[in-house]
């Protein structure tokens, strides 16, 4: 189903009239940075300057600039692009995200400066001018013909070039990262947002998102490793500044749950609601054996040891649930699991040495976890490391990062082999599988002790993080919220559930004026994204054919001869 | 060719507007700070950590606007010559992580020079920390778990932290005052108790038992309630059973205003008592007509027979804050002036808001004022040295002062 | 043993588990027709509850409290409560009654979270409605609320016969309805084979609104015993509920409406007596919770249809 009242016919009638409109469109944007937005510095940041574009209206001319690009490049660049190079790039398509791009930006910006001054009478001359050229821009660039897909996708290039646009885009994505951080307007945050976006979709359309990732297909390793050397030098950006990474660690600790999580959902099937009682687990020992002075037991092991039996106790109760549901259905395993969340969390309100054994303290949880000390370096104080102050968070920060990358290597590894394929089995069609003999069973007992040992694993590094852990943390809703950021990333695929935890994480951090509301929109946005995206933000295109098993083009992309069996039959 | 002339006219655009951003610049703003007076005033910083959305923000609302209140007064008085006070209200929604953020982000911040809050002691736990490093005072006005200020081992109290102030009293005073006003002004000897397994509740009811038992009383019943649950048919046909003449309850209204109404429903006629977390009109409302001679504790004197509890109610009415100030108003009031009294010595000596905070910590020690719920001063572990408390009773559909007394160990 | 206190937590047990059991068929119902764990369910119920409340507030303009306002806040409850039952299966669940498993149930936990955070927000806001962020009184209505029976001991509710008697009711008219009415047949047929069944002629889709407003019906009589009982309602009082319905709707064999009714007082009395009768530090209501999760895993292990289901369970 398509929104779009214009029809080709129209588009070929009155393609001049619409590139002249976005033309319009595109030189307005690009201008109306320049003069002045809104009647008081308050809002934003001060956006009352003739000739003086703020970094946020910057953005806006930004977004008129590869506008303009998407729109003159083909007569520009006509005589380099002939022939087959022709139809590399989609630049009508890019256009029209462009344009819809910079409405969304505009839009944001002017509903912001009406908000933050209460009205929008603040809005002075400029805002309005750039309000209509976006608008311009839409429905001009509406009027184009659609391209042909660019076929960038499917150029080959050299390695040098792949290498340094990866570095290009890294060192991007990292000064853009330590920018959004510092940002404390929520208004700006959004707009950047979807300026982000809006640059991501033209990028896209365009045909260099398809060849970006053809490409480094072939240079995994090197993408890989920039984007571990990325989140690495993240803390040296801030400058010894731990609000941001106090938000970054906590993000952190919830994605490596999330990828732990995902192993069980995306890669077997089993769906799992009480995950966040095995992260539970690992923090509960991991302080009860910290030599806390709230613990019980005295016993004091080095942290490597802790960690191993986390995640040992973790699995261990994993097994423990898993043996018997695991026999039954996919929706029991669900409410089963969720069953078993509550217990987990009921049994550590009641260790409390009144309602059982003296073990957890009871609701008031292990406070008092001393910091991490690994091989004489002390988590809990700041170092300086090449220039730049280090600081606790940040402490933590990289040895969550050496906890990532272990999951990461798991999961890759598991993936792809006889493990792996013998969960998507599984998944796909249990009793075939069984019958293929696949060992059904005990796969699925693997999947679920190996996510509870990484989760677990994860619970002993946030123990030290956190300093206290008390029971209430571990409550259904934390399980909602990780199965949430596996669907909305896109289950089974790494980058998908990275991506779903920052965005579940730090979103509500960042726009604190949507707290109020911020479980309203996950609830809403789990609906919608089951009811329009099942596959998520970013999805493995196998899990969207499963999703969308009517798309004939679809499935012709990701397996020829599937689409010609299904029809043959 | 008119085609290729608007390419070049537009590519020339798009060539002059990165131009003329690149040499751009914008007009240096202008030095801000300075007030009418003309005379420069720094500007220090008293952050707000406490729910501010979520099922507890009318007690964190109530925190914030009692917080604002006090430094409004403060800066218009002129407390603090050449010093204007700020306040940055930062919402931790009741739980630990939300509130390490907010506490991180307070701490970063140089112009902090202390801290109000929070509402929760598991947010208490989990700030500590943050503070103590960053060495900024911090004064919680409903943090009432012993741990806080003397450390794991009661037997043995250790102060953990020594960045960290209280206004209200612990668990170790309301719950034996309670024990006392049973057995010695109700007349009361055998008493079951019921708490909600959380820190508060479970403390105040440890507390209380032991308190009521080295008197001579008997605790017939010990019971515990699941916070989630809204059926106490099972507890309460158990306490029943034990034939007390009264029931101690740990928690918090939401849970003891049902319970108060199905023990009486029930056809357990006996009152129910509770801390100041009960102290609410929201009880009665919830517990119905049958709540009438139900006793709760609160610290301090009655507000009408103090005449500083009355100039704080006062004050608020007239700053015409949209929410109520709710149970910890007047705590949080308390601890605002607290921290002010300390800057008063700390902050004139300072060069900049941070190099304040160590001297800060130092000056809450001698910190003594009368507050809005009594006098105001502080322990060697942190704690309100003030032990005035009140046991209220329902009368006629509301709470009624019926004893204030001095608590003694 | 004190044969007084064990009747009274028998009594206590049964009307606690009439509760679960009116909740319980709503799982039940929907389950057998199109095998969809109906997770917000519970919110069905929460909903239930606050449509009784809006109806007092509305039509007995938050005074009166006459016995004639019952049926009257009845109707307002399942009018609610089955409005919002309708409005989810068609814009949520029957767009992907064709998709993987895993997409209603993920969809349910967002309606759940959704449905609470709109009561939650939003029913304070309507003028003259109570803010329900925190517990909301619920209204004492004459016949239903106040002075308790005694019965030589043994005290009895008057909110719990209330309860008592909306199963009994509930179930015998089930049992009508399934058995002896033209629609009630067809959801047998749904039920027993979809596919054939619309090859009969029967529509599904009405079928499965049918079995979604049946379900939200008695989810909002249980609303409005849950009120009267515990005098106060909560925008959270539908997870516990709801998880604990599905446990009872489990333990009866789920897909079967006596099994549902079975679970419920089962579960009750298990509830109860676990809290009475379990024997030194895991007894009492700290652990109660635990044992009725506990007999959940325990029943899928080894009773995986439940103790009436004769149907074997999918297991794949």
């Amino acid at each position: 189903m398509r929104l779009n009242p214009v029809t080709p016919e129209l588009q070929q009638r009155h393609r001049r009239t619409g590139w002249l409109l976005a033309l319009v469109g595109a030189v307005l944007l690009i201008g109306s940075p320049y003069l002045p937005w809104a009647w008081s510095d308050d809002a934003l940041d001060d956006m009352t300057y003739l000739f003086g574009p703020s970094p946020t209206q910057f953005l806006g001319l930004a977004l008129g600039a590869v506008l303009l690009v998407c729109l003159l490049a083909p007569r520009l660049l006509a005589r380099v692009l002939a022939g087959r190079r022709a139809r590399w790039f989609a630049f009508a398509d890019g256009a029209k995200a462009a344009a819809l791009g910079a409405l969304v930006f505009v839009a944001v910006v002017v509903v912001g400066i009406a908000v933050e001054l209460g009205g929008l009478v603040n809005v002075r001359y400029g805002g309005w001018i750039a309000l209509v050229a976006a608008l311009l821009a839409v429905a001009g660039t509406m009027l184009l013909p659609r391209d042909r897909p660019a076929t960038l996708g499917g150029v080959r290039s050299p390695g040098w070039l792949v290498i340094s646009t990866i570095a290009v885009v890294m060192l991007v994505t990292l000064l853009l990262v330590a920018y959004a951080l510092d940002e404390d307007d929520p208004v700006i945050f959004v707009a950047l947002l979807a300026f982000v976006a809006g640059v991501v979709a033209v990028l896209l359309k365009l045909g260099v998102g398809p060849w970006f990732s053809s490409q480094t297909a072939r240079h995994r390793g090197v993408l890989v490793a920039s984007a571990f050397l990325v989140a690495f030098a993240f803390p040296f950006t801030q400058d010894g500044s731990e609000a941001n990474m106090s938000i970054a660690t906590q993000v952190l600790i919830f994605a490596a749950t999330a990828l732990g999580l995902n192993i069980v959902v995306g890669l077997a099937g089993l769906l799992d609601l009480g995950y966040i009682a095995f992260l539970g687990a690992g923090a509960f020992v991991a302080a009860i054996l910290s030599g806390s002075a709230f613990s019980a037991v005295g016993w004091n092991p080095p942290f490597i040891v802790t960690v191993l039996i986390s995640g040992v106790v973790a699995s261990l109760l994993g097994l423990i649930i898993g043996s018997p549901t695991l026999r039954v259905s996919g929706d029991y395993l669900a409410i089963v699991t969720l069953a078993f969340g509550e217990i987990f969390r009921l049994v550590m309100i009641n260790l409390d040495g009144s309602d059982g054994p003296d073990l957890t303290n009871g609701s008031n949880g292990i406070p008092g976890v001393p910091d991490l000390d690994l091989l004489g370096f002390d988590f809990g104080e700041p170092h300086v490391l090449l220039g730049v102050e280090i600081g606790r968070f940040a402490n933590y920060y990289f040895l969550l990062l050496l906890v990532i990358a272990l999951i990461m290597v798991v999961f890759a590894n598991l993936n792809r082999s006889r493990i792996g394929r013998g969960w998507v089995a599984i998944r796909e069609d249990e009793k075939a599988a069984e019958a293929m003999g696949v060992n059904v069973f005990g796969l699925k007992l693997f999947a679920f002790a190996g996510g509870a040992f990484l989760a677990g694993v994860a619970g002993a590094v946030r123990a030290h993080h956190d300093i206290s852990v008390t029971p209430d943390q571990y409550i259904f809703l934390e399980s909602a919220f990780l199965l949430a950021a596996v669907v909305l990333g896109g289950m089974g695929t790494i980058v998908g559930v990275l991506l779903g935890a920052v965005l579940l994480r730090l979103m509500p951090e960042k726009l604190r004026f949507v707290d109020e509301y911020r479980l309203l929109i996950f609830g809403a946005l789990l609906v919608l994204m089951m009811r329009f995206r099942p596959e998520g933000l970013v999805a493995s295109r196998r899990r969207q054919l499963e999703f969308h098993e009517d798309d004939e083009e679809l499935a012709d992309k990701v397996d020829p001869t599937v689409t010609r069996a299904e029809g043959a039959r | 060719m008119r085609k290729n002339r608007i390419v070049i006219a537009g590519a020339t655009l798009l060539a002059t507007a990165m131009a003329l951003t690149a040499c751009g610049t914008r007009a240096e703003e202008g030095g801000g700070g300075t007030t009418g007076g003309g005379e420069e005033t720094k500007t220090a910083v008293i952050g707000v950590v406490a729910p501010l959305s979520g099922p507890l923000a009318p007690l964190g609302l109530g925190i914030r606007n009692s917080v604002q209140l006090a430094v409004d007064q403060a800066n218009e008085s002129g407390a603090i010559p050449g010093w204007t006070l700020e306040v940055q209200p930062e919402d931790d929604q009741g739980q630990p992580d939300p509130g390490r953020n907010a506490a991180t982000s307070l701490s970063s911040d140089a112009d902090v020079v202390g801290v109000v809050g929070p509402l929760n002691s598991s947010v208490g736990q989990a700030i500590q920390p943050v503070f103590d490093s960053a060495s900024i005072v911090q004064v919680s006005p409903a943090n009432t778990g012993t741990a806080l200020t003397q450390g794991a081992d009661p037997a043995n109290p250790e102060r953990p932290y020594e960045t960290y102030f209280r206004t209200c009293t612990t668990d170790a005073i309301q719950g034996p005052f309670a024990a006392r006003y049973l057995y010695e002004t109700a007349k009361v000897t055998k008493v079951a108790t019921v708490h909600d397994k959380k820190a508060y509740g479970q403390g105040l009811v440890e507390a209380f038992s032991a308190e009521f038992e080295s008197l001579g009383g008997e605790i017939v019943a010990a019971e515990t309630i699941n916070p989630d649950d809204t059926n106490f048919s099972a507890v309460i046909s158990a306490v029943g059973d034990a034939d007390p003449e009264a029931l101690y309850y740990g928690g918090e209204y939401p849970q003891s205003g049902p319970l108060s109404q199905q023990m009486k429903a029930a056809g357990l006629d006996i009152p129910l008592m509770g801390g100041d977390g009960m102290y609410d009109p929201t009880y009665i409302e919830l517990a119905g007509e049958e709540s009438e001679g139900d006793l709760a504790t609160s610290v301090g004197a009655p507000a009408e027979e103090l005449e500083s509890a009355q100039a704080f109610l006062d004050a608020y009415e007239a700053a015409g804050f949209a929410e109520p100030y709710a149970a910890y108003g007047p705590y949080s009031y308390d601890a605002a002036q607290a921290v002010i009294e300390a800057l008063k010595v700390s902050l004139p000596q300072a060069e900049t808001a941070e190099d304040a905070r160590q001297a800060t910590v130092e000056a809450m020690a001698g910190v003594s004022f009368e507050g809005a719920t009594g006098p105001v001063a502080f322990d060697e572990f942190g704690d309100n040295t003030t032990r005035v408390l009140t046991a209220y009773k329902v009368e006629g559909g509301e709470w009624v002062a019926d004893q204030t007394d001095e608590f003694e160990d | 043993m004190d044969v007084t206190l064990f009747l009274q937590q028998l009594v206590n047990g049964l009307t606690l588990g009439s509760l679960f059991a009116l909740i319980a068929v709503g799982y039940t119902v929907v389950y057998g027709i199109i095998q969809l764990i109906n997770f917000a369910h519970g919110e069905i119920f929460m909903v239930g509850a606050f449509g009784a409340l809006s109806t007092w507030i509305v039509i007995g303009r938050a005074q009166i409290t006459a016995w004639w306002m019952l049926p009257l806040m009845i109707l307002g409850a399942m009018g609610v409560a089955v409005l919002t039952a309708l409005v989810m299966e068609r814009l949520a669940y029957r767009p992907l009654r064709n998709a993987p498993r895993l997409a209603p149930l993920i969809t349910a936990i967002g309606i759940s979270v959704f449905l609470q955070e709109v009561v939650r927000l939003f029913y304070g806001l309507i003028p003259g409605f109570p803010d329900a962020k925190a517990p909301v009184p619920f209204p004492a209505v004459q016949g239903v609320s106040g002075g308790a029976l005694d019965l030589g001991g043994v005290v009895l509710q008057r909110a719990a016969i209330f309860t008592l008697v909306a199963l009994v009711v509930s179930w015998t008219f089930l049992y009508f309805f399934v058995n002896r009415t033209r629609i009630g047949r067809a959801m047998q047929a749904t039920s027993q084979d979809p596919d054939t069944a619309r090859l009969m002629g029967i529509d599904v889709d009405r079928i499965i609104m049918v079995a979604f407003a049946l379900g939200a019906a008695l989810a909002a009589l249980a609303g409005i015993a849950h009120g009267l009982q515990y005098t106060n309602i909560d925008f959270r009082m539908g997870f516990l509920a709801g998880l604990k319905a599905f446990t009872a709707a489990v333990l009866g064999g789920i897909g079967n409406i006596n099994g549902a009714v079975v679970g419920g007082l089962l579960l009750g009395l298990v509830e109860v007596m676990a809290t009475a009768y379990i024997p030194g530090t895991f007894g009492g209501s700290a652990w109660k919770d635990v044992w009725a999760f506990a007999l959940l895993i325990l029943v899928l292990v080894f009773r995986p249809q439940g103790l009436l289901g004769a149907k074997v369970v999918d297991r794949a």
